[in-house]
């Protein structure tokens, strides 16, 4: 037992079995970007669910449809970070001893891959301490002088170091991201213009995404709209978007005043609040013999549209539910922000509707049971139950007759629908994340890690003077850890200048370098 | 000058930036096969003058669209192949005098150019929202000096080095011949004079391909010099993404492949220190580093639905 286990743990120290995690992870992201993912695009998951039950239910067993959240892929990352840990414990306590310690002399110089041998003109003593002064202007670091005539010296632990620190960071990183992510939240508000939408778990639309610890702490900080502009080409390509808002707190005094576009989110107490969509709603006024039933700005969405079409040519749709009345009564809705778009469709020929220019709504009555228990898209009506009543044209200002589909006065007698305004509404994305500023940071150390990782090398060179008739022998040997390439040109040209900084001998064919 | 004007500049100076590649891409071609030190040295100057050419291009495309000239996938394969060519003229001809190399460094400039005027081309306009962003210039600007680098390390040295290693081992491996003059016994007079190309290992059509070693260092500094910067064009993307978005990190097909393309070079720089793996096992993952690379942009841009689609390209 105790012996696998040392196996296990020699197994995971290798940089092999690092290298090998690391190339699968590589593979296991790659499944990700090749099967639709559950997070980022649901719908093409739900239409493999429809089109190949089978292959999908194979893949949701196997967690393709959620790669990144995988068992699988979560044991591959532990591992390799257990297979890190267990490659740099080890190495960061070698750099803390070799860093205490000063370089150690060698007993032999000429033993090393890069050895020279010179004469120079000053006495043993003197050589070494030129030498000392030499090898320190090029920043080595040097032994400790023992009175003797040897000196070690060393550079590039730079290299070591930045090493440690950029593998260090990046546990730092994870740390962050599942911090973050653990105690944060996303969530979507739809705020029609003049609308104001208080931060608070019930008034997000559909779900909210919380992490484990998140501790459900909304800020009630509010959001008022008060317009929402989109400016295009005229070809339909978009150029901005941006909600005008006013930032309150919970006592409901103005905090800011804020336009969100896209690229620049706002901030407010801890959330980053970013544009995330837009869309039409109409506002529709339902009366019975006179008297006003309901009054509301509905938000509209749109289907996708088909390949090759803008979506600006595509009509927004909702619904309009009537639950109270009986039997009860439901709208299906249409709208053509710009007429001509509708004429464009029927033409053949998709017109881009940048701005509202003589809307229509085409709505559709039915009249029996909305299913309105069961819980359902807003804007999609469940009519298997329902009976087309009427179906017509509207157009803004108008008021229509349900039960017939006739033009109507809003206080003619029956149930009447009226066209009564047109205003945008803006999607924003809400959402907290504790982590960035350690994730960031984390990033940044990374990078700072990784310059001297890969482009300092390690120096090693050892030099011992002997007395000589007038003067000394200066033998000096080295050799290096990485770039070895270049350290022959670098050695060299050190030599010399250690030669002439302890003045070269009369004799210049005492000079030999191997 | 108008915009139109600066526009049609770019597109002519682009197509003489090309054709000028193509043609000193020949050139370097015809010197490997037949060491003709004249035709080089032709080769080489067209294809500082196909530079010259492509920076005027990039520029006037920047003032025909009245921003930085990397907003699409046309304007991002044009730099991409500018820097490639530069880099392979600027570091491994002049400082490296590597000049035999020079064929495959235009080959990739010129089929990604190609590429990007048949298929990916589009007129200059204004960037859409989600990508007027100065971190998106930023990102960009070091995704395609880190891809460019890539290209030339993982791409272009690599392959080489895979092949001239090849030949190494085989030549190591195969008895010399007892007759004289089995191939290429004769020296090009022009290789036997020039002290300014390393010498190649031997003979034969790769002949004056330098030696698998020197292919191979120059691939890893010239990985290892893009690898901080591919780490720094990741970094950005993600602040870019947190900013525009409100995450910075979503597995996003983008950010998934210019993940695996950092991982698996960031396993080449490991390799080349690892036992068993040194060599020939890390080339081959530089050369998989380079396709993942082709992956990130052309495959996920162009087939891959996910939020850094081009719409319309």
């Amino acid at each position: 037992m105790r012996r696998s286990l040392a196996l296990v743990w020699r197994t995971l120290r290798s940089m092999r079995t690092a290298l090998v995690l690391l190339l699968l992870l590589a593979l296991a992201s790659i499944a990700g970007s090749l099967v639709p993912q559950a997070a980022n695009s649901p719908e093409a998951v739900a239409a493999m669910a429809r089109e190949d039950p089978v292959r999908a239910e194979v893949y949701a067993r196997l967690g393709l449809f959620d790669v990144y959240g995988s068992w699988w892929f979560t044991l591959i990352y532990t591992l390799l970070l257990i297979s890190l840990a267990a490659c740099l414990l080890p190495r960061t306590r070698a750099l803390a001893r070799n860093l205490r310690t000063r370089p150690q002399s060698a007993r032999e110089v000429d033993g090393f891959r890069h050895h020279a041998e010179v004469r120079v003109a000053a006495s043993p003593a003197d050589a070494v301490a030129a030498a000392r002064r030499v090898l320190r202007r090029r920043r080595f670091r040097l032994s400790a002088p023992d009175g003797g005539l040897g000196l070690a010296a060393d550079k590039g632990l730079a290299r070591e170091a930045g090493s440690l620190l950029f593998h260090w960071s990046f546990f730092l990183l994870l740390l962050g991201v599942a911090w973050g992510k653990g105690t944060g939240f996303t969530g979507f508000a739809v705020i029609v213009e003049g609308d104001t939408w208080t931060e608070a778990h019930a008034n997000y639309d559909g779900n909210i995404r919380e992490g484990a610890f998140f501790g459900e702490d909304h800020t009630g900080i509010g959001i008022r709209v008060r317009d929402f502009e989109d400016r295009y080409l005229p070809d339909g390509q978009p150029l901005d978007f941006v909600t005008r808002a006013d930032l309150l707190a919970p006592d409901g005094g103005l905090l800011e005043r804020v336009d969100i576009r896209v690229n620049h989110p706002a901030a407010v107490g801890g959330l980053a609040i970013h544009q995330y969509g837009y869309g039409w709603a109409p506002v529709l006024e339902v009366r019975r013999d006179g008297e006003l039933l309901a009054q509301a700005p509905i938000p509209f969405q749109q289907d996708r549209p088909p390949e090759g079409v803008s979506p600006l040519a595509m009509p927004w749709r909702g619904a309009l539910k009537l639950p109270s009345l009986s039997p009860q009564v439901g709208v299906e809705l249409d709208l053509w922000p710009d007429a001509r778009g509708l004429v464009g469709v029927l033409a053949g020929r998709p017109v881009v509707m940048t701005e509202a220019r003589d809307p229509v709504l085409l709505f559709t009555t039915y009249r029996g049971d909305l299913h309105a228990d069961r819980v359902q898209r807003s804007a999609e009506l469940d009519t298997r139950d329902m009976r087309q009543v009427s179906r017509g044209v509207l157009g803004l200002g108008r008021t229509v007759d349900l039960e017939t589909g006739e033009e109507a006065e809003p206080d003619a007698p029956g149930l009447t629908m009226t066209f009564a305004g047109l205003r945008r509404y803006t999607v924003l994305q809400v959402s907290r994340d504790r982590g960035l500023g350690l994730v960031l940071s984390a990033a940044i150390l990374m990078l700072v890690g990784l310059l001297p990782a890969l482009f300092s090398s390690r120096r090693r060179v050892f030099l011992r003077a002997d007395p000589a008739p007038d003067g000394a022998v200066l033998r000096v040997g080295g050799f290096a850890l990485q770039h070895a390439d270049r350290f022959e040109e670098e050695f060299g040209r050190l030599v010399q200048e250690l030669s002439r900084a302890a003045g070269p001998a009369r004799d210049p064919a005492g000079v030999g370098a191997g | 000058m108008t915009a139109a004007g600066w526009s049609e500049i770019s597109t002519t100076a682009f197509s003489v930036a090309l054709f000028a590649y193509l043609a000193a891409m020949l050139g370097y071609f015809h010197h490997l096969a037949f060491r003709r030190r004249a035709v080089v040295l032709a080769a080489s100057g067209v294809a500082w003058a196909g530079l010259v050419a492509h920076a005027v291009s990039v520029v006037a495309r920047g003032l025909a669209a009245g921003r930085v000239p990397w907003g699409n996938m046309y304007e991002y394969s044009s730099l991409l192949s500018l820097l490639t060519v530069a880099g392979y003229l600027g570091y491994l001809e002049l400082r490296h005098g590597l000049r035999q190399v020079g064929g495959f460094a235009l080959m990739f400039a010129v089929i990604t150019m190609a590429i990007a005027v048949e298929f990916l081309y589009v007129g200059p306009a204004p960037l859409v929202p989600a990508l007027n962003s100065y971190w998106l210039k930023i990102h960009v600007v070091a995704a395609i000096v880190g891809s460019s680098l890539f290209a030339l390390g993982g791409g272009v040295l690599t392959t080489l080095y895979l092949v001239q290693e090849a030949r190494e081992r085989r030549a190591a491996s195969l008895p010399p011949p007892i007759m004289g003059g089995a191939v290429d016994v004769e020296a090009p007079p022009d290789h036997a004079g020039s002290a300014d190309e390393p010498v190649g290992g031997g003979t034969g059509r790769w002949g004056l391909l330098p030696p698998a070693a020197v292919l191979d260092r120059l691939a890893y500094r010239t990985i290892a010099f893009a690898f901080p910067i591919w780490t720094f064009a990741v970094i950005a993307g993600a602040i870019w993404a947190q900013r525009a978005w409100g995450r910075y990190w979503g597995w996003d097909p983008k950010e998934t492949w210019s993940f695996v393309t950092w991982t698996i070079f960031a396993g080449y720089l490991h390799a080349r220190s690892t036992v068993g793996w040194k060599g020939r096992r890390a080339a081959v993952l530089a050369l998989i580093g380079f396709v993942s690379l082709l992956v990130t942009y052309y495959v996920v841009n162009l087939w891959i639905v996910g939020l850094h689609s081009y719409a319309g390209i």
